[in-house]
């Protein structure tokens, strides 16, 4: 099939759709953990990319220190996520649930704490994680990508699908959707909030280290590593529409699949324009976001 | 104009309390608005607390589930203490809630409205059980199982909440205001759902505004003003108070 403008090589269309779902869906991974959050909590958690960022440097440890074996070092890094933020939730969130100023201070705060104490242990140099593996690209005809292109695809449509099912089947998935709902009917049929909100931060917490070990390999591994991924999960849930997780699955995978074809018909450095642009158009057109509903969002 | 104080309390003549309150007092932030209330449910009884807005009805009844931590005095259920305990242990006792207006899960369907019912069961096979047995006594919802609980009617709603409370098979319900919002033929059933409560052996205990047509379903009435019971009597006799018809039933 030809393209009508030969501008576009269809090939280099395809190949940017590769990079860009690839990166979507680190961006909705991203986004996923942040909604559920805010979903069940209405705590907006601007540390997220923190988390993120300490899931890359616990990859890097695991690799190092622990085992080679990269999937080894992405439960490694999951887990550690999860405990990360268990803490969270416990020292800092659960006594700003209604406050959202004050998360966002809070946030700052441990977003600076999180960088320099990652400065103070690993150094200021970028870190390597050594997976050669990883990086061998793979050629179908003339596409080429690498391994981690799809280890990351896998692992997101595994992580999504999975906490799908979590949501859907499980009674404790059930029950955090429930408290999303109405917090007060959830304490009286016996749901204790402050469990379901650990339950949420921990989940939240182990994908965003999911993202960050998924990342690292492919890019490097710094104390500022979390910030973009911050950015587009943002405009992922806001595009998606605050709510659920389907909408920022989607969201991510659109913003992700956008910037990397834009820059096909503009210079890269303009690609975040395009997005933001797009997320523009996109709340005059429906101030809802993409699949939002009137109703304040639920994982 | 208050109503003279003539409490009949006739505990001893009463068959042994499921619930049984003693001098409780709670409010918000140092301000006492449940001044001192005695009250007890028998087994078998359906009993309304009435009283104008802010007399202190709905914080009584927070106040008994535990929602509200500021509050004084002693709570029994089924002759044990459980004053200190937290909300869900309250309904592992056997003492459910129902909060004002609608607390139904609005985009969880009725069968996982009704599993949360039962959150706190840990059986497979018990709720499995229980939630058929809810399903058994509310034919409507049993039609509606797969049906987001926001898209049933208002009666279906409140059918829902119950149905959801009863997983959890309570010695004692609370309601807060069941009539709010519904059909006056829809009323009529809720009220009967609650006295066939009632005969299979619950104590209920709710605060009701439409308070003809709930001292009609019930076994005793409390009348709270500003936080202090006034009066406490048969049903019966308080529908046929002029006092009690003048203030609460516009007659």
């Amino acid at each position: 099939m030809a393209f009508p403008a030969m501008a576009f090589p269809a090939m280099a269309v395809i190949a940017q759709a590769v990079n860009g779902i690839m990166m979507g869906a680190v961006y909705a991974l991203f986004a996923v953990g942040m909604v559920l959050v805010f979903g069940v909590m209405r705590v907006l958690n601007f540390a997220h990319g923190a988390v993120f960022m300490a899931g890359g440097y616990l990859c890097w440890f695991a690799m190092a220190h622990v085992s080679p074996i990269y999937p080894v070092a992405l439960l490694f890094s999951t887990a550690g996520g999860a405990a990360i933020g268990l803490v969270l939730e416990r020292l800092v969130f659960r006594r700003l649930r209604e406050n959202l100023s004050m998360q966002i201070v809070a946030s700052l705060g441990l977003i600076l704490m999180a960088q320099n104490g990652v400065l103070l242990l690993f150094g200021a140099d970028a870190l390597q994680i050594e997976a050669p593996s990883l990086r061998r690209v793979l050629r179908l005809g003339e596409l080429g990508f690498t391994v981690q292109h799809l280890v990351i695809l896998a692992a997101v449509a595994v992580a999504v699908a999975s906490l799908h099912v979590f949501l859907s089947r499980s009674r404790l998935g059930i029950a955090m959707r429930a408290a999303s709902q109405d917090i007060q009917a959830a304490r009286v049929v016996g749901i204790a909030p402050d469990r379901v909100f650990a339950i949420t931060f921990a989940l939240s917490g182990a994908l965003a280290a999911l993202g960050g070990a998924l990342l690292g390999p492919l890019f490097l591994v710094f104390p500022g590593m979390g910030d973009l991924p911050l950015l587009k999960g943002l405009t992922a849930i806001v595009l998606g529409g605050m709510g659920s997780v389907w909408g920022a699955v989607l969201g991510g995978l659109a913003i992700g699949l956008l910037e990397a074809e834009a820059t096909l018909f503009a210079p890269t450095d303009y690609r975040d324009l395009v997005v933001f642009a797009a997320l523009i158009a996109t709340l005059l057109l429906r101030p809802r976001g993409l699949f939002g509903t009137a109703i304040r969002g639920e994982p | 104009m208050p109503i003279s104080a003539d409490p009949i309390v006739q505990t001893s003549a009463l068959p042994a309390s499921a619930l049984s309150v003693r001098n409780l007092s709670a409010g918000y932030a140092g301000r006492m608005i449940v001044d001192g209330i005695d009250l007890d449910v028998a087994a078998g009884e359906v009993v309304t607390i009435i009283g104008q807005n802010g007399a202190g009805k709905s914080t009584l009844l927070r106040a008994i589930a535990h929602l509200l931590r500021q509050r004084t005095g002693a709570i029994r259920l089924r002759g044990a203490d459980v004053t200190a305990l937290p909300t869900e242990a309250l309904l592992q006792r056997g003492l459910a809630f129902i909060p004002q207006g609608r607390s139904i899960f609005p985009r969880l369907t009725v069968a996982e409205n009704l599993r949360m019912g039962g959150f706190l069961l840990r059986d497979a096979a018990l709720l499995r059980a229980r939630i058929d047995a809810q399903l058994d006594a509310f034919p409507a919802l049993a039609a509606l199982r797969e049906t987001p609980a926001a898209n049933l009617s208002g009666g279906q709603q409140r059918q829902l909440e119950i149905a959801r409370t009863m997983v959890m098979d309570p010695a004692v319900l609370m309601l807060d205001e069941p009539s709010i919002g519904l059909a006056p033929l829809i009323v009529g059933q809720v009220f009967s759902t609650l006295r066939g409560l009632a005969a299979a052996g619950k104590a209920v205990l709710m605060v009701e505004q439409n308070v003809r047509r709930a001292l009609e379903a019930s076994d005793r009435g409390i009348v709270l003003e500003l936080g202090r019971a006034k009066l406490q009597d048969h049903a019966s006799a308080l529908l046929g108070d002029e006092r009690v018809a003048r203030l609460y039933m516009g007659g």
